[in-house]
C-alpha cells in the first residue's frame, strides 16, 4: 500500500479498440499493472475525446462506439513508476503516457491493520506538552475551532490529542466564559492539550497558531513513560484472512 | 514561526465543594485573577479523584464534589504577585508551578474583510 507523501501520478490515453497481441491495450496495460504490484489502477471511459487523428470520438460518432478514448490511471512510488514506464511505453502504440507529480493525502485500506507508522511508533522519554487555551465558541470557517484542530492534528499524524472543556474562565477576550444554568451554555473554555516528540513541536504550532484569532499556546518538557502506537489486538478471523490475501498478492 | 516567551504554569488542585468567602473557592479565584489583571486563567473539573483526605470526589446525586483543576499562565512577575493570594484564599488543595514556553495569540484577524 502507497505511504502519505509525494508519489507520480500516470495517465494513459488509448483507443478501446487498440489491440495489444490478442487484447484490447487497455485490459492488457490494467493486467500489465496488476502484475507488477501497483498499489491500484482505475481505468475510465471517458464521454468523448479525440486525440492526433482530429477525430471526435462520441457515441453519437460512432454507432457502435468501439472507437471510443480510455484512461488509465495510478498512482505510485516515483522508483515504481520508473520500473514501470519503459513497459508501457513499448506497449502504447497509439496514445499517450502522462507522469506528474502528486501528493498521496491518505491512503487506507479498509479493516486492514495498518503498518506501524514511522514517526511514532513508539517513543519514550523527552516529550512536549502544548496546551492551546481557546473558546468554546471560536469557530473556524463556521466549525468549532476545537474541531477544526483536532482534525487538523489528526491529518498531520500528531501522536494524540484530548480536548478537555473548562467550566469558568477568562483570557485573551477579557470576557468571562462560564458554564451557563443547566449546562447550557457553550462558550466555555476550552484547552486541548497534545503530547508529540520535541522535533514536531514547530510544525503543530506553524499548523494550529494561525488558525487561531486570539488564545494561548504552552509549550512544556514532559517526560513520556510508555508510549505505543498501535491497535488493539485483531479477532484471529481479521488476521487470518489478512494473511490470505497478501499470501495471494505474493 | 511565532514568538515563544518563557512563562509559569500556575495549577491548583482542589474540590468544587471548597468554598472561600461564602462563594464557590474557583469563582473567587477568577475574581481574584482579573482584579489583578492576570492575562487568562481556566477552571476545569474532573471526572473523579482523591486528594489529601484520602477521600474520593465525584458527582452526587445533588453534592458537587468533583475534583477542580485551575490553571494559569502567566510571566515568572506576575506569577508571583498572584502566589501570596493565592496562599491565602486556598487552605487545603495542591499549588504546582512549572516552568513553559507560551505562545499568545491576540486579537489577530485572519478572516479577509467582507467586501461590499
Amino acid at each position: 500500500m502507497l505511504s502519505r507523501g509525494a508519489a507520480k501520478k500516470v495517465t494513459i490515453y488509448v483507443n478501446e479498440d487498440t489491440r495489444h497481441h490478442m487484447d484490447a491495450l487497455w485490459d492488457a496495460i490494467l493486467r500489465f499493472l496488476r502484475h507488477k504490484h501497483v498499489a491500484g489502477a482505475t481505468v475510465l471511459r471517458p464521454v468523448a475525446g479525440f486525440g492526433v487523428h482530429e477525430l471526435i470520438h462520441s457515441p453519437d460518432q460512432e454507432i457502435r462506439s468501439e472507437h471510443m478514448p480510455m484512461r488509465i490511471e495510478f498512482i505510485d512510488t516515483a522508483e515504481k513508476v520508473d520500473e514501470l514506464l519503459p513497459s508501457l511505453y513499448d506497449m502504447v502504440v497509439d496514445g499517450l503516457i502522462e507522469v506528474q507529480d502528486t501528493n498521496v493525502v491518505k491512503a487506507v485500506e479498509k479493516g486492514r491493520k495498518p503498518a506501524p507508522h514511522s514517526p511514532h511508533a513508539e517513543i519514550s522519554g523527552a516529550a512536549k506538552l502544548i496546551r492551546i487555551y481557546l473558546g468554546e465558541a471560536d469557530k473556524l470557517n463556521d466549525e468549532p475551532l476545537f474541531e477544526a484542530i483536532v482534525k487538523r492534528l489528526m491529518m498531520m499524524e500528531v501522536a494524540g490529542a484530548t480536548v478537555y472543556r473548562g467550566i469558568l474562565g477568562y483570557g485573551a477576550k477579557r470576557h468571562t466564559h462560564r458554564e451557563g444554568r443547566f449546562h447550557l451554555s457553550r462558550d466555555r473554555p476550552i484547552m486541548i492539550s497534545v503530547v508529540d516528540q520535541p522535533s514536531r513541536v514547530d510544525e503543530i504550532v506553524d499548523a494550529i497558531a494561525p488558525m487561531m484569532q486570539d488564545g494561548l499556546i504552552v509549550l512544556s518538557d514532559v517526560e513520556v513513560h510508555r508510549f505505543v502506537h498501535a491497535l488493539p489486538e485483531q479477532p484471529a478471523l481479521l488476521e487470518q484472512k489478512d494473511t490470505n490475501v497478501s499470501s495471494s498478492a505474493g | 514561526m511565532f514568538l515563544r516567551q518563557p512563562a509559569k504554569l500556575l495549577r491548583l488542585h482542589f474540590s468544587e465543594g471548597d468554598q472561600y468567602n461564602g462563594v464557590p473557592l474557583y469563582e473567587a479565584l477568577v475574581k481574584k485573577c482579573q482584579a489583578l489583571g492576570i492575562a487568562g486563567i481556566t477552571v476545569l473539573r474532573g471526572m473523579e479523584g482523591y486528594g489529601e483526605s484520602t477521600e474520593i470526589h465525584r458527582a452526587r446525586i445533588l453534592a458537587h464534589d468533583q475534583p477542580i483543576l485551575v490553571t494559569v499562565v502567566e510571566s515568572a512577575e506576575n506569577i508571583e504577585r498572584l502566589m501570596p493570594e493565592i496562599e491565602k484564599m486556598v487552605d487545603t488543595g495542591m499549588i504546582a508551578i512549572s516552568n513553559v514556553e507560551m505562545i499568545r495569540i491576540e486579537g489577530r484577524n485572519t478572516r479577509p474583510e467582507v467586501s461590499g
